[in-house]
């Protein structure tokens, strides 16, 4: 009986090795480098050369450079708005989508706001510093037109994380809406039929079948940017910030670029990269066991 | 589901272990492997007869390796190489270019390179790829890098030392032209007393800053060059005010600054330097001592001036999120009609102005200072490329021939000058070979050339880079189009030109030059860029207007997180060397 | 519907509940095509900077359509040996890593998406995979293991660190937990085994689901940058974003040296940029249209569950 049971299951882990393989060699054996959180890392030295312990003191760094605490603030704060409106968003796009009846307009409105998930933030970082100027930029004349004053979207530390949130929402909304759209399509119309015919009308329908329709999609999704708290985006911070908006657009990940890798101190680098991994699986483990909790649902 | 998921994560916990250990073997094999796998060629076939040939030889600095050794080593690709040179010399390659057919015919060295990365050799991208290549232990022979790799390879012993080498193999030519920027490049490659890299000196006086006006604008509206900061401050007011391009909107700025405040062009050094201000330099104070420029008291009034110009509308409203780049397209639109910069700003971002309007016309003025003496010109510290050596490379003094062809093809008694250096038709082809060292002041020494041609009327003497800027400056004269695009050139070597003023200064003695020459220290290694950024973001604050006060909060801040440290190593070093 | 929309037409004030119902489609289509324009513009704005003359470019003239109208920028690029050739290493690389990403999440997610009951080690390996979205080395390690399997400066540096992309598993682990397992159990019936029953039945259920992870894929593998700068060890390997990325970075003059100033010359060329930044999405967007007929039915997820 044994034995059988493993000759059935034999084909599974035939096929999943390969891709272990893969992910042993190209993900585990550099996760030996976690160690380097723990040295004085000389890169001449290499790896696995003989490096200097000095155990937590490149925690104790980190913690203790004058703008740590602002730099975690201002990635919670931008990150978690980003999770939130990233998520809410999308939803309501769909839904809206969703009503429309014209082929044709639904197709093209879903190329159009997909488009802006091809650039990457290089090019756009770019594009947005040239329409947010506040002398010549595109979006200050429309401002001024309506005679107020022109904003200083990317140079002022009352503007510049809203800046950051609408246009991460504006540049990956589109695709939240296309999965959102594909769960929608997968709800039985049936269910829609039988609300008609009750009597339901449209907001009903869409709050009592489309979203609970979502549901496993939505909490997927959430439960896995939740993982993702730590990370406010890199590339987009990197590619519109300035010394002038450090103080409210300033991310451990552009902190830690600076401070690290270009001025190949890995040590503290890695020790910040750990810290987020580590505060990554609690949250995702918390979420995970809760949405198994609490919706009966498995990420995986 | 509980003993299931204690399991899993148990299980776990065994993978990851099982692959550590296995990354440290493979590690360690692969360490091996790759010595013997990367450069079997070059160790096993060249040691012996290479060691035979470097003792028979005796030292000789143009001495051929027979049969020919190959050199390992890695560089960047310009888009001026890119674009300039390879691709109008169809027949040359990277690989396979006038330089290193040089370099293989007469010293048989071949040159084979690791890797080649596309861009500047100060781009945060080159400096990444130089960095996971010193961390990977993937060691070239020759190894290109600056002050602060060139410390690491040198403490963790990973490099040869090259104080005999050099004094033995740098021909006498080699040896004058690095020592004309003074013994610094040589100090700051020099640990324990032991050379351990050959510095491959840059141009201190190549730095200095001018303040290039549109005098176009100045006749305009009556007013002078300027004399002192007042003179400064006035015409940057009228530039802004007075509506120097007619077009009756109040669209023009006295003066450029950019997001990055310093900078060969667009940058302020010049303009506080006639605040008696050096901020980013080392100064010696009247007891002998080092400071650093940035945190001393002139810069106060440098900053209020700045601060006063910004309120008044004579900056750029957007200055804090615009980049050079940003900022050369203002200029070239004809709203800016003051700037500090280098001799070659002409060429770029000037000449773009120039283009958009044929009118325009700019000039170099010397630097003033608020009394009207002739103001300081700070120098930068210029040598930052070092040429190590891999400990246990077959043949370390190769690189030094290398140097000993570059400077006797371009300056030298064989000189070809015309083939090697600035041939017409691709004027950057010095940028192919592997090692460009120059003779710092030969650009001014080219001025000083072009002058005396300009007294005598005797061109046919020029020869080399004289002689092709000379056609460059007649070509401008003849008023054609080609000859239009090359204002810039003009405008530093013409009866005008800004090397004329780097003349004048020389002649003066205003250079005052940066007083730590040293490798980068332990805490500047750690601190220096987080306190610059500090430096670059609080001294933007104030010039949008916070209050003056926040420059004595930096001090104590920039003294607190490093400052005071550093300012102590700089002064320990500073001593050792005075001995 | 419609009809009733024409004929409450003359009726002009929305009294009752039904004409409130009759507008919301026009105001849901307006508000839809509003935030579809805001999503365009930019990219009009490339396409209208490329065509339009530097002057105007750097003059700031060029809004959404192009000014003095030139080609010159499209031709220079044309004549671009480099960026062509970049192009090239950019559609290798989906070649190679695209079908590879696909071939690795679906013989991956296939035992993943078992019951513990019916494959034992489900969890264990689940959290393998899991584990690699959160934890990683640094930068410095990746590239030694890339160096010490030979991959630097090869195309397989650039597909084979991130061959099993395990945010795709997840998506399609849980599409086929919704195959209804009668289908399955019939299969078994039939005799099949595990692989005849997913290449079979599984596959082909999935083939929306899995067109979408191909065109994440490609997208992925389109977009990257800064791998290909780091392992490529010769800029005519550079993939296509990588070099578009050297031509595009923001130049910080506080060290720029006297050998740059060509460079610079060159480089502030807004309309040239413009164009290969044009160029360079292009092939991606063009692709989307073909794939995008597979979304409507797209990734269905945990949406079926009875």
């Amino acid at each position: 009986m044994k034995i059988g049971k493993w000759r059935r299951e034999l084909p599974l882990h035939v096929m999943i090795l390969p891709g272990l393989l893969l992910i042993l060699l190209f993900s585990y054996v550099p996760m030996a480098g976690i160690t380097i959180a723990f040295q004085k890392f000389i890169p001449a030295r290499g790896l696995f050369g003989n490096q200097k312990w000095v155990g937590w003191d490149n925690f104790d760094y980190v913690m203790n450079l004058p703008n740590f605490k602002q730099v975690l603030w201002n990635t919670l704060y931008i990150s978690s708005l980003k999770l939130i409106l990233g998520l809410i968003v999308p939803i309501v796009v769909a839904v809206l989508l969703n009503e429309v009846k014209n082929q044709l307009l639904k197709r093209s409105v879903q190329t159009a706001i997909y488009l802006p998930y091809f650039l990457s933030w290089v090019v756009l970082g770019g594009i947005l510093i040239d329409i947010l100027s506040p002398s010549e930029g595109i979006v200050n004349a429309l401002i001024k037109s309506f005679g107020l004053d022109p904003i200083f979207f990317l140079g002022s530390n009352h503007w510049f994380p809203s800046t950051l949130i609408v246009s991460d929402i504006w540049k990956n909304f589109g695709y939240g809406t296309i999965v959102y759209l594909a769960a929608i399509t997968g709800i039985d119309p049936g269910l829609y039929e039988a609300a008609t015919i009750d009597g339901a009308n449209r907001w009903r329908k869409i709050w009592h079948i489309t979203i609970p329709g979502m549901r496993m999609v939505i909490v997927l999704l959430s439960v896995l940017s939740l993982g993702q708290l730590l990370n406010a985006g890199f590339d987009q911070v990197f590619n519109l910030y300035s010394p002038q908006v450090y103080e409210s657009g300033d991310i451990l990940d552009t902190f830690v670029y600076r401070i690290g890798l270009l001025d190949a101190q890995y040590g503290v680098a890695t020790a910040v990269g750990l810290f987020k991994s580590i505060v990554s699986l609690i949250l995702i483990s918390g979420s995970y066991f809760f949405a198994y909790r609490f919706a009966k649902y498995r990420i995986f | 589901m509980n003993p299931g998921k204690a399991r899993s994560i148990l299980a776990l916990g065994t993978v990851m272990m099982l692959t550590a250990a296995l990354a440290a073997c493979s590690g360690n094999n692969a360490g091996g492997n790759g010595k013997n796998g990367d450069a079997p060629a070059t160790e096993s076939a060249a040691s012996p007869s290479g060691s035979g040939s470097a003792a028979g030889a005796a030292a000789d600095p143009f001495g051929k390796y027979d049969p020919p050794i190959e050199i390992t080593t890695v560089r960047n690709l310009s888009d001026v190489v890119e674009n300039n040179v390879l691709g109008v010399l169809k027949d040359e390659t990277l690989e396979d270019n006038r330089w290193s057919r040089l370099y293989e015919d007469k010293l048989g060295i071949k040159m084979k390179y690791n890797w080649v990365m596309k861009g500047d050799e100060n781009s945060d991208q080159y400096l990444q790829k130089m960095n996971v290549t010193l961390a990977s232990g993937d060691l070239p022979d020759v190894i290109p890098v600056n002050a602060t790799q060139l410390k690491q390879l040198a403490d963790s012993d990973q490099i040869e030392d090259m104080t005999n080498l050099y004094e033995q193999y740098a021909s006498p030519l080699l040896k004058k032209i690095l020592s004309e920027e003074g013994s610094g490049p040589f100090d700051a490659a020099t640990f324990d007393g032991k050379l351990m890299a050959i510095p491959q000196t840059g141009s201190s006086i190549e730095q200095a800053q001018f303040v290039w006006i549109r005098t176009d604008w100045l006749d305009k509206l009556g007013l002078q060059p300027p004399k002192t900061m007042n003179d400064v401050l006035a015409i940057s007011k009228a530039f802004a005010e007075r509506d120097p391009d007619g077009n009756s909107k109040k669209d023009t700025f006295g003066l450029a600054i950019t997001k990055d405040l310093w900078g060969g062009a667009m940058g302020l050094e010049g303009f506080m330097a006639g605040y008696g201000a050096y901020p980013n330099i080392w100064l010696e104070d009247s007891s002998g001592k080092l400071t650093y420029g940035s945190v001393q008291p002139e810069m106060k009034k440098a900053l209020q001036a700045l601060q006063a110009m910004y309120k008044n509308g004579e900056l750029d409203k957007e200055f804090g999120v615009k980049d050079g780049s940003k900022i050369s397209e203002v200029i070239a639109n004809g709203k800016i009609g003051m700037e500090y910069g280098q001799q070659w700003n002409s060429i770029w971002p000037l000449q773009l102005n120039k283009n958009n309007d044929p009118n325009a016309q700019w000039r170099a003025f010397p630097i003033v200072s608020e009394s009207g003496d002739p103001a300081k010109i700070p120098l930068k510290f210029s040598t930052t490329k070092f040429f190590a050596v891999r400990k246990g490379a077959a043949h370390p003094e190769a690189v030094i021939k290398l140097f000993n062809m570059h400077v006797e093809k371009n300056w030298g008694e064989t000189q070809e000058n015309e083939y090697y250096y600035a041939p017409p038709d691709a004027e950057s082809v010095w940028q192919l070979s592997t090692v460009q060292p120059a003779p710092p002041k030969k650009n001014l020494e080219l001025f000083r050339t072009l002058e005396e041609v300009r007294k005598t009327g005797d061109k046919s003497k020029l020869t080399g880079e004289a002689k092709a800027v000379q056609q460059k400056l007649d070509a401008f004269a003849s008023g054609s189009k080609d000859g239009f695009a090359l204002w810039g050139w003009e405008r530093i070597y013409g009866p005008e030109g800004a090397e004329g003023v780097v003349d004048q200064y020389d002649k003066n003695n205003q250079f005052l030059f940066d007083k730590f020459v040293g490798a980068p220290t332990a805490t500047m290694v750690e601190r220096q860029s987080t306190l610059e950024k500090m430096q670059n973001e609080v001294f933007v604050k104030i010039i949008l207007g916070a209050p003056i006060e926040e420059f004595d909060k930096f001090v104590l801040d920039w003294n607190k997180l490093g400052g005071e440290q550093i300012t102590k190593e700089v002064n320990d070093y500073y001593a050792s060397m005075k001995k | 519907m419609a009809q009733t929309a024409t004929s409450n037409r003359t009726g002009g004030i929305p009294a009752n509940r039904k004409s409130r119902r009759d507008w919301f489609p026009v105001l849901n289509a307006v508000l839809l095509i509003f935030i579809s324009l805001l999503c365009i513009l930019p990219l009009i704005h490339i396409i209208a900077l490329s065509f339009s003359s530097s002057a105007a470019a750097s003059a700031g003239r060029v809004r959404l359509w192009p000014v003095d109208f030139t080609m010159a920028s499209y031709s220079f690029t044309a004549g671009r040996a480099a960026f062509w050739k970049a192009m090239l290493v950019s559609v290798e690389r989906i070649g190679i890593g695209t079908p590879l990403n696909l071939l690795m999440t679906i013989l991956v997610a296939y035992p993943l998406s078992k019951e513990t009951t019916a494959f034992r080690m489900r969890m264990v390996y689940a959290w393998i995979f899991f584990m690699t979205m959160l934890f990683n080395g640094g930068l410095i390690p990746w590239y030694s293991t890339l160096k010490e399997f030979h991959l630097l400066d090869t195309i397989w540096g650039l597909v084979l660190p991130g061959a099993v992309p395990v945010f795709s598993v997840i998506l399609l682990l849980n599409f086929f937990r919704e195959i209804p397992k009668e289908l399955e159990e019939a299969a078994l019936i039939d005799g099949a085994g595990h692989w005849r029953t997913l290449w079979t039945i599984f596959v082909p259920i999935s083939k929306p689901a899995i067109a979408t992870l191909a065109l994440f894929s490609m997208v992925e593998h389109w977009n990257s940058w800064f791998d290909g700068l780091l392992i490529m060890g010769d800029p005519t390997h550079y993939p296509l974003q990588s070099y578009i990325q050297t031509i595009v970075i923001q130049q910080n003059l506080s060290n720029v040296s006297y050998d740059d100033v060509l460079n610079l010359a060159q480089i502030s060329d807004r309309t040239l940029k413009a164009s290969q930044i044009f160029l360079g999405s292009l092939p991606i967007i063009a692709a989307y249209p073909f794939l995008q007929k597979y979304f409507v039915k797209g990734i269905v997820l945990g949406s079926v569950k009875g």
